[in-house]
Protein backbone atom coordinates (compact mmCIF):
# COMPACT_ATOMS: atom_id res chain seq x y z
CA UNK A 1 0.00 0.00 0.00
CA UNK A 2 1.54 3.31 -0.73
CA UNK A 3 1.79 5.63 1.90
CA UNK A 4 -0.93 7.86 2.77
CA UNK A 5 0.29 10.47 4.93
CA UNK A 6 -1.37 13.60 4.10
CA UNK A 7 1.70 15.43 6.31
CA UNK A 8 5.02 14.01 4.40
CA UNK A 9 5.24 16.54 2.36
CA UNK A 10 5.96 18.94 5.02
CA UNK A 11 9.13 16.91 6.11
CA UNK A 12 12.69 18.99 5.65
CA UNK A 13 15.25 17.10 4.69
CA UNK A 14 19.10 17.54 4.41
CA UNK A 15 20.75 16.97 1.17
CA UNK A 16 24.10 18.50 1.86
CA UNK A 17 24.91 18.15 5.68
CA UNK A 18 27.11 21.04 6.79
CA UNK A 19 27.51 22.10 10.15
CA UNK A 20 29.49 25.43 11.25
CA UNK A 21 30.14 27.01 14.45
CA UNK A 22 27.83 24.31 16.17
CA UNK A 23 24.93 25.25 14.52
CA UNK A 24 23.31 23.17 11.51
CA UNK A 25 23.35 24.57 8.33
CA UNK A 26 22.59 22.00 5.85
CA UNK A 27 21.33 22.63 2.49
CA UNK A 28 17.67 20.69 2.76
CA UNK A 29 14.96 20.60 0.15
CA UNK A 30 13.49 23.94 1.47
CA UNK A 31 16.84 25.94 0.78
CA UNK A 32 16.12 23.75 -2.95
CA UNK A 33 12.86 25.34 -3.76
CA UNK A 34 14.20 28.67 -2.15
CA UNK A 35 16.82 28.86 -4.51
CA UNK A 36 14.63 27.57 -7.49
CA UNK A 37 12.41 30.24 -6.78
CA UNK A 38 14.25 32.84 -6.72
CA UNK A 39 16.26 31.61 -10.04
CA UNK A 40 12.96 30.72 -11.79
CA UNK A 41 11.95 34.11 -11.09
CA UNK A 42 14.96 35.82 -12.22
CA UNK A 43 15.28 33.68 -15.32
CA UNK A 44 11.80 34.29 -16.66
CA UNK A 45 11.81 37.53 -16.36
CA UNK A 46 15.25 37.99 -17.87
CA UNK A 47 13.93 35.78 -20.76
CA UNK A 48 10.46 37.21 -21.23
CA UNK A 49 12.10 40.61 -21.23
CA UNK A 50 14.90 39.72 -23.62
CA UNK A 51 13.33 41.74 -26.62
CA UNK A 52 12.27 44.79 -25.13
CA UNK A 53 10.11 45.11 -27.67
CA UNK A 54 7.59 47.85 -28.02
CA UNK A 55 4.99 45.64 -28.87
CA UNK A 56 5.53 42.88 -26.37
CA UNK A 57 4.88 39.20 -27.51
CA UNK A 58 2.97 36.80 -25.05
CA UNK A 59 6.00 36.59 -22.55
CA UNK A 60 6.94 39.70 -22.04
CA UNK A 61 2.82 40.56 -21.96
CA UNK A 62 2.74 38.41 -19.09
CA UNK A 63 5.55 39.98 -17.30
CA UNK A 64 4.25 43.42 -17.94
CA UNK A 65 0.94 42.75 -16.81
CA UNK A 66 2.40 41.33 -13.58
CA UNK A 67 4.49 44.97 -13.49
CA UNK A 68 1.13 46.51 -14.14
CA UNK A 69 -0.63 44.55 -11.71
CA UNK A 70 1.81 44.75 -8.66
CA UNK A 71 2.11 49.23 -9.56
CA UNK A 72 -1.68 49.26 -9.22
CA UNK A 73 -1.87 47.75 -6.33
CA UNK A 74 0.86 49.81 -4.61
CA UNK A 75 -0.27 52.80 -5.92
CA UNK A 76 -4.32 52.72 -5.04
CA UNK A 77 -3.59 51.53 -1.47
CA UNK A 78 0.09 53.28 -0.60
CA UNK A 79 -0.27 56.44 -2.91
CA UNK A 80 2.05 57.97 -5.66
CA UNK A 81 4.60 57.88 -2.28
CA UNK A 82 4.46 54.07 -1.69
CA UNK A 83 5.99 53.53 -5.28
CA UNK A 84 9.61 53.92 -3.58
CA UNK A 85 8.92 50.38 -2.05
CA UNK A 86 7.44 49.17 -5.30
CA UNK A 87 10.50 46.66 -5.30
CA UNK A 88 10.21 45.43 -2.00
CA UNK A 89 6.06 44.36 -2.81
CA UNK A 90 6.74 42.86 -6.12
CA UNK A 91 9.66 40.96 -4.73
CA UNK A 92 7.36 39.64 -2.13
CA UNK A 93 4.46 39.23 -4.20
CA UNK A 94 6.90 37.29 -6.77
CA UNK A 95 8.53 34.90 -4.65
CA UNK A 96 5.14 34.16 -2.63
CA UNK A 97 3.71 33.46 -5.80
CA UNK A 98 6.29 30.94 -7.70
CA UNK A 99 6.82 29.25 -4.30
CA UNK A 100 3.16 28.64 -4.40
CA UNK A 101 2.45 27.59 -7.53
CA UNK A 102 6.12 25.24 -7.09
CA UNK A 103 4.28 23.90 -4.56
CA UNK A 104 1.64 22.54 -6.13
CA UNK A 105 3.55 19.89 -8.64
CA UNK A 106 3.03 16.93 -7.45
CA UNK A 107 6.31 14.90 -8.46
CA UNK A 108 9.13 17.26 -8.97
CA UNK A 109 12.47 16.88 -9.95
CA UNK A 110 13.91 17.59 -6.60
CA UNK A 111 15.53 15.33 -3.32
CA UNK A 112 12.61 12.86 -2.93
CA UNK A 113 11.09 13.55 -6.30
CA UNK A 114 8.39 15.06 -4.12
CA UNK A 115 7.54 19.15 -4.29
CA UNK A 116 7.61 21.43 -1.32
CA UNK A 117 5.54 24.98 -0.66
CA UNK A 118 8.11 26.51 1.91
CA UNK A 119 5.36 29.01 2.26
CA UNK A 120 3.69 25.82 4.22
CA UNK A 121 6.49 26.66 7.02
CA UNK A 122 5.69 28.96 9.89
CA UNK A 123 9.33 30.37 10.19
CA UNK A 124 9.19 30.80 6.30
CA UNK A 125 6.71 33.15 6.34
CA UNK A 126 7.77 35.11 9.93
CA UNK A 127 10.37 35.59 8.62
CA UNK A 128 8.88 37.29 5.75
CA UNK A 129 6.23 39.26 7.97
CA UNK A 130 9.22 40.36 10.35
CA UNK A 131 10.99 41.79 7.41
CA UNK A 132 7.82 43.52 6.30
CA UNK A 133 7.02 45.00 9.63
CA UNK A 134 10.26 45.41 10.57
CA UNK A 135 10.83 48.04 7.94
CA UNK A 136 7.16 49.50 8.65
CA UNK A 137 8.75 50.63 11.81
CA UNK A 138 12.43 51.46 10.56
CA UNK A 139 11.22 53.51 7.47
CA UNK A 140 8.47 55.04 9.74
CA UNK A 141 10.84 56.33 13.02
CA UNK A 142 13.28 57.19 10.44
CA UNK A 143 10.70 59.43 7.69
CA UNK A 144 8.58 60.93 10.70
CA UNK A 145 10.54 60.51 13.67
CA UNK A 146 7.91 61.13 17.15
CA UNK A 147 5.26 61.69 14.49
CA UNK A 148 5.20 57.80 13.61
CA UNK A 149 4.07 57.20 17.13
CA UNK A 150 0.55 59.01 15.93
CA UNK A 151 -0.41 55.78 15.01
CA UNK A 152 -1.05 54.25 18.10
CA UNK A 153 -3.08 57.74 19.40
CA UNK A 154 -6.34 57.61 17.25
CA UNK A 155 -7.62 61.29 17.33
CA UNK A 156 -11.14 62.11 18.16
CA UNK A 157 -10.90 60.13 21.48
CA UNK A 158 -11.96 60.83 24.86
CA UNK A 159 -8.61 61.82 27.03
CA UNK A 160 -10.21 59.78 30.04
CA UNK A 161 -10.41 56.51 27.76
CA UNK A 162 -7.28 57.14 25.54
CA UNK A 163 -4.74 55.09 27.63
CA UNK A 164 -6.85 51.56 26.84
CA UNK A 165 -7.44 52.82 23.40
CA UNK A 166 -3.62 53.43 23.00
CA UNK A 167 -2.95 49.90 24.67
CA UNK A 168 -5.19 47.97 22.09
CA UNK A 169 -3.66 50.02 19.12
CA UNK A 170 -0.10 48.73 20.61
CA UNK A 171 -1.34 45.45 20.98
CA UNK A 172 -3.07 45.18 17.64
CA UNK A 173 0.40 46.99 16.13
CA UNK A 174 2.05 44.30 17.33
CA UNK A 175 0.01 41.45 16.20
CA UNK A 176 0.53 42.07 12.72
CA UNK A 177 3.09 39.89 11.65
CA UNK A 178 1.53 37.12 13.69
CA UNK A 179 -1.72 37.65 11.67
CA UNK A 180 0.19 38.37 8.55
CA UNK A 181 2.39 34.99 8.73
CA UNK A 182 -0.13 32.82 9.97
CA UNK A 183 -2.68 33.11 7.59
CA UNK A 184 -0.10 32.28 4.74
CA UNK A 185 1.06 29.63 6.51
CA UNK A 186 -2.26 28.04 6.98
CA UNK A 187 -3.52 28.74 4.22
CA UNK A 188 -0.81 26.58 2.17
CA UNK A 189 -0.55 24.05 5.12
CA UNK A 190 -4.37 23.44 5.13
CA UNK A 191 -4.72 23.23 1.88
CA UNK A 192 -1.94 20.56 0.89
CA UNK A 193 -3.22 18.96 3.62
CA UNK A 194 -7.09 18.61 2.23
CA UNK A 195 -5.38 17.65 -0.72
CA UNK A 196 -3.40 14.81 0.15
CA UNK A 197 -6.24 13.51 2.53
CA UNK A 198 -8.61 12.99 -0.29
CA UNK A 199 -6.08 11.72 -2.47
CA UNK A 200 -4.79 8.95 0.27
CA UNK A 201 -8.52 8.32 0.24
CA UNK A 202 -8.23 6.46 -3.25
CA UNK A 203 -5.61 4.44 -2.33
CA UNK A 204 -7.86 3.63 0.56
CA UNK A 205 -10.25 2.20 -1.10
CA UNK A 206 -8.33 0.12 -3.03
CA UNK A 207 -6.36 -1.66 -0.29
CA UNK A 208 -9.43 -1.93 2.13
CA UNK A 209 -11.22 -3.76 -0.63
CA UNK A 210 -8.70 -6.12 -1.38
CA UNK A 211 -8.43 -6.65 2.11
CA UNK A 212 -12.21 -8.22 2.40
CA UNK A 213 -11.19 -9.95 -0.72
CA UNK A 214 -13.16 -8.29 -3.49
CA UNK A 215 -9.88 -7.31 -5.10
CA UNK A 216 -8.47 -3.57 -5.91
CA UNK A 217 -11.00 -2.80 -8.85
CA UNK A 218 -14.30 -2.16 -6.25
CA UNK A 219 -12.20 0.57 -5.25
CA UNK A 220 -10.76 2.23 -7.71
CA UNK A 221 -13.94 2.43 -9.10
CA UNK A 222 -15.29 4.14 -5.49
CA UNK A 223 -12.45 6.05 -5.59
CA UNK A 224 -14.23 8.18 -8.52
CA UNK A 225 -15.47 10.44 -5.94
CA UNK A 226 -12.33 11.32 -3.64
CA UNK A 227 -10.67 11.86 -6.91
CA UNK A 228 -13.32 13.95 -8.41
CA UNK A 229 -12.98 15.82 -5.01
CA UNK A 230 -9.33 16.20 -5.16
CA UNK A 231 -9.30 17.50 -8.59
CA UNK A 232 -11.90 20.01 -7.92
CA UNK A 233 -9.41 21.43 -4.80
CA UNK A 234 -6.78 21.57 -6.84
CA UNK A 235 -8.28 23.42 -9.27
CA UNK A 236 -9.03 25.76 -5.71
CA UNK A 237 -5.63 25.60 -4.13
CA UNK A 238 -4.05 27.83 -7.91
CA UNK A 239 -6.77 30.18 -6.77
CA UNK A 240 -5.68 29.92 -2.90
CA UNK A 241 -1.82 29.93 -4.25
CA UNK A 242 -2.95 33.10 -6.38
CA UNK A 243 -4.75 34.76 -3.76
CA UNK A 244 -2.46 34.55 -0.88
CA UNK A 245 0.18 36.17 -2.77
CA UNK A 246 -2.00 38.81 -3.80
CA UNK A 247 -3.10 38.94 0.38
CA UNK A 248 0.24 39.14 1.43
CA UNK A 249 1.36 41.71 -0.58
CA UNK A 250 -1.51 44.24 -0.39
CA UNK A 251 -1.26 43.97 3.38
CA UNK A 252 2.01 45.01 2.98
CA UNK A 253 1.10 47.75 1.05
CA UNK A 254 -1.78 48.61 3.56
CA UNK A 255 1.13 48.70 6.47
CA UNK A 256 3.66 50.59 4.45
CA UNK A 257 0.80 53.40 3.80
CA UNK A 258 1.03 53.44 8.31
CA UNK A 259 4.95 54.22 7.80
CA UNK A 260 4.39 56.74 5.09
CA UNK A 261 1.28 58.41 6.58
CA UNK A 262 0.94 58.01 9.98
CA UNK A 263 -1.89 59.57 12.15
CA UNK A 264 -4.90 58.39 9.47
CA UNK B 1 -5.65 84.79 -31.44
CA UNK B 2 -6.02 83.39 -34.77
CA UNK B 3 -2.64 83.61 -35.70
CA UNK B 4 -2.11 81.12 -32.58
CA UNK B 5 -4.16 78.57 -33.77
CA UNK B 6 -2.79 78.87 -37.89
CA UNK B 7 0.81 78.35 -36.10
CA UNK B 8 1.27 74.27 -37.17
CA UNK B 9 3.53 73.54 -34.56
CA UNK B 10 0.89 74.97 -31.94
CA UNK B 11 -2.07 72.64 -33.52
CA UNK B 12 -0.62 69.62 -33.28
CA UNK B 13 0.79 71.01 -29.91
CA UNK B 14 -3.15 70.79 -28.91
CA UNK B 15 -3.77 67.70 -30.82
CA UNK B 16 -0.99 66.14 -28.82
CA UNK B 17 -2.86 67.14 -25.72
CA UNK B 18 -6.46 66.08 -26.60
CA UNK B 19 -4.48 62.67 -27.59
CA UNK B 20 -3.21 62.99 -23.85
CA UNK B 21 -6.46 63.74 -22.39
CA UNK B 22 -8.07 60.38 -24.17
CA UNK B 23 -5.62 57.97 -23.66
CA UNK B 24 -5.97 58.70 -19.81
CA UNK B 25 -9.25 59.04 -19.97
CA UNK B 26 -9.10 55.26 -21.63
CA UNK B 27 -6.63 54.17 -19.27
CA UNK B 28 -8.61 55.42 -16.25
CA UNK B 29 -11.67 53.29 -17.46
CA UNK B 30 -9.22 49.98 -17.98
CA UNK B 31 -7.33 50.32 -15.04
CA UNK B 32 -10.43 50.13 -12.37
CA UNK B 33 -11.11 46.73 -13.06
CA UNK B 34 -7.37 45.59 -12.62
CA UNK B 35 -5.94 44.50 -9.86
CA UNK B 36 -9.11 43.57 -8.07
CA UNK B 37 -9.19 39.78 -8.02
CA UNK B 38 -11.52 36.88 -7.10
CA UNK B 39 -11.54 36.45 -3.39
CA UNK B 40 -13.08 33.42 -1.87
CA UNK B 41 -14.66 33.23 1.01
CA UNK B 42 -12.30 30.61 2.87
CA UNK B 43 -9.55 33.47 2.39
CA UNK B 44 -12.01 35.64 3.95
CA UNK B 45 -12.75 33.60 6.65
CA UNK B 46 -8.86 33.12 6.92
CA UNK B 47 -8.25 36.81 6.87
CA UNK B 48 -10.65 37.53 9.85
CA UNK B 49 -9.63 34.58 11.79
CA UNK B 50 -5.88 35.17 11.84
CA UNK B 51 -6.41 38.97 12.38
CA UNK B 52 -8.62 37.95 15.52
CA UNK B 53 -6.31 35.05 16.67
CA UNK B 54 -3.14 37.18 16.24
CA UNK B 55 -4.49 40.03 18.84
CA UNK B 56 -5.61 37.84 21.41
CA UNK B 57 -2.47 35.33 21.17
CA UNK B 58 -0.23 39.04 21.80
CA UNK B 59 -2.41 40.34 24.73
CA UNK B 60 -2.06 36.95 26.32
CA UNK B 61 1.69 36.57 25.97
CA UNK B 62 2.12 40.57 26.61
CA UNK B 63 0.13 40.66 29.82
CA UNK B 64 2.21 36.77 31.02
CA UNK B 65 5.58 38.30 30.17
CA UNK B 66 4.82 40.85 32.50
CA UNK B 67 3.70 38.62 35.13
CA UNK B 68 6.97 36.94 34.75
CA UNK B 69 8.93 40.35 35.46
CA UNK B 70 6.51 42.29 37.47
CA UNK B 71 5.69 39.19 39.91
CA UNK B 72 2.02 40.52 39.61
CA UNK B 73 0.59 37.19 38.72
CA UNK B 74 -1.99 36.55 37.59
CA UNK B 75 -3.28 39.70 36.62
CA UNK B 76 -1.40 40.56 33.47
CA UNK B 77 -2.51 37.50 31.88
CA UNK B 78 -5.86 38.72 32.34
CA UNK B 79 -6.03 42.00 32.04
CA UNK B 80 -3.65 41.18 28.63
CA UNK B 81 -5.77 38.92 27.04
CA UNK B 82 -8.78 40.82 27.86
CA UNK B 83 -7.30 43.73 25.91
CA UNK B 84 -5.94 41.40 23.50
CA UNK B 85 -9.46 40.40 22.78
CA UNK B 86 -10.12 44.19 22.54
CA UNK B 87 -7.36 44.31 19.99
CA UNK B 88 -8.53 41.39 17.82
CA UNK B 89 -11.88 42.80 17.59
CA UNK B 90 -10.48 46.09 16.66
CA UNK B 91 -8.21 44.31 13.66
CA UNK B 92 -11.61 42.30 12.61
CA UNK B 93 -13.39 45.82 12.17
CA UNK B 94 -10.60 47.01 10.18
CA UNK B 95 -10.09 44.50 8.05
CA UNK B 96 -13.88 44.41 7.29
CA UNK B 97 -13.75 48.40 6.77
CA UNK B 98 -10.77 47.27 3.98
CA UNK B 99 -12.37 44.66 2.62
CA UNK B 100 -16.21 46.20 1.96
CA UNK B 101 -14.21 49.89 0.70
CA UNK B 102 -12.25 47.61 -1.99
CA UNK B 103 -15.57 46.05 -2.80
CA UNK B 104 -17.13 49.32 -3.04
CA UNK B 105 -14.57 50.70 -5.30
CA UNK B 106 -14.75 53.95 -5.94
CA UNK B 107 -16.29 54.82 -1.91
CA UNK B 108 -12.70 54.18 -0.63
Amino acid sequence: MADTNPIKQFEVHEVFPFEAFGLNLAFTNSSYFMMLTTGLTIVLFAVAMSSRALVPNRAQSVAEIIYGFVADMVRSTAGQEGLRFFPFVFTLFIFILVANMLGMFPYFPAPGAHSFTITSHLIVTVALAMLVWLTVIVYGVFKNGAKFLKIFVPSGVPIFILPFVTLIEIISFVSRPISHSVRLFANMLAGHILLKVFAGFIVMLAAGSASMGMGELPGYLAGVFPFAMTLGLTALEFLVAFLQAYVFAILTCIYLNDALHPGH
Amino acid sequence: MSGEDDNPRNQSRAELDELQLRIDATRGKHQQPAGKPPSSAWALGMRYGSEFFGGVLVGGVLGYVLDVFAGISPFGLIIGTMLGFAAGTLNVVRAAREISSESDGDKA
